[in-house]
């Protein structure tokens, strides 16, 4: 193999070009094994594929989509010695603001400004569960979203869904 | 082995697919304004052409089943969701592959759920006989085939973090562009190359060192 003389980590630097392409001609060669290796080995799982061709259902331009703004597991300080804090999460669709906190019991949330709301948890292009929103635009779920979920919001004719997000 | 893939020897010229792409850039801007229109078959195509990427993004990050599982399809929703609302539909690759890697950070983050760098399922895979992939390779020359693979897969395992990462990515199906590698790992894309290189090399002397080569 006329690249070996390249496989020393030290010389990182100088190539002369002839050198250069045949070492890149190797490279490329094992990138396209690993390549192999990688659809024999380690391929998407069908069933996780076809998962992703079904979300196509989740396509919906009539809904107004409600970007998350604020993630406690990001945005948040973290305060020593506290396992289990609940997950604070803030979606926001123009005048619309939706607070949800996610903890093993469940979810709860408020929907500002505050008014009445018709609310599907959604977990996939499945039909979700549904809960409401009271006159405060307050909600409260007792089963904790799984995996992968979206909240949405009917209130009066607007409809508006939260960015998926896992819990 | 084939040997088809054209290798490049500029690092700032990489064309979007490095090899046989399925989905190439203006083909994946054409098909996310078709799926947009309502076009499920442009959206199968996506799927089928991207879906590699995404998988390679979640791998990349050493999540647990479970958690690689769930990142993959939020990625996919959220794309889903925001289908006709992207504003650079042609560069659909680096937005899944960014808004995998980014659920990924969130998924180590929150270490409640974290599981370490183990992934018995995966080296079980890689040993296990009877597997179906293993019925296919029943000749004595696939079977030779079969071990070089092995041995290829132990060692590229093996590699320090940051290679593993970066070669991970590059092995999905078609060749990711430097862009969409970009998104994935957060690195600049003109580092993408040297450091393919570097850990291309380090991946050859091991196998060396083993007489696997």
């Amino acid at each position: 193999m006329s690249g070996t003389n390249h496989t020393d980590d030290r010389d990182d630097e100088v190539f002369g070009d002839e050198d250069w392409g045949d070492e890149e001609f190797d490279a490329g060669l094992l990138e396209e094994e690993l390549r192999q290796a990688a659809a024999v080995l380690d391929p998407v799982p069908a069933e996780l594929q076809q998962i992703a061709v079904d979300a196509y259902a989740l396509h919906d331009l009539d809904a107004r989509v409600a970007e998350l703004t604020f993630d406690s597991l990001v945005d948040a300080i973290p305060v020593r010695g506290v396992t289990d804090v609940p997950r604070m999460l803030t979606f926001r669709a123009g005048e619309v603001t939706v607070d949800v906190e996610v903890t093993e019991d469940g979810l709860m949330g408020q929907v500002l400004p505050p008014q009445p709301a018709r609310i599907e948890v959604l977990g996939g292009p499945r039909p979700g569960s549904p809960l409401t929103a009271d006159d405060l635009g307050r909600f409260t779920g007792d089963v904790p979203p799984a995996g992968p979920f979206a909240l949405r919001l009917r209130t009066g004719a607007d409809v508006v869904v939260t960015e998926w997000l896992r819990a | 082995m084939t040997a088809e893939a054209a290798p490049s020897t500029a690092y700032d010229d990489v064309p979007y697919s490095r090899g046989g792409a399925a989905v190439d850039r203006t083909d994946a801007g054409a098909l996310v304004q078709a799926a947009a229109d309502g076009d499920a078959a442009a959206w199968k195509a996506l799927v089928e052409g991207l879906s590699p990427l995404v998988w390679s993004v979640v791998r990349a990050h050493r999540l647990s089943d479970a958690d690689a599982h769930e990142v993959y399809q939020t990625a996919w929703f959220r794309f889903a969701q925001y289908l006709g609302r992207i504003r650079e539909p042609d560069k659909a690759g680096a937005w899944l592959a960014s808004t995998a890697r980014h659920e990924c950070l969130k998924v180590i983050r929150s270490s409640r759920r974290l599981t370490l760098t183990d992934d018995p399922q995966l080296l079980d895979r890689v040993s296990e006989d009877g597997t179906p992939e293993q019925s296919l390779l029943d000749s004595e020359e696939a079977a030779a085939q079969s071990e070089r693979v092995r041995r290829l897969w132990q060692e590229f395992e093996e590699l320090g973090e940051r290679c593993r990462q970066l070669l991970r990515v590059l092995m999905a199906t078609p060749p990711p562009s430097y862009q969409d590698v970009s998104a994935a790992l957060g690195i600049a894309v003109g580092s993408i190359g040297p450091l393919r290189q570097r850990c291309l090399r380090r991946l050859r002397a091991r196998l060396e060192a083993r007489g696997a080569m």
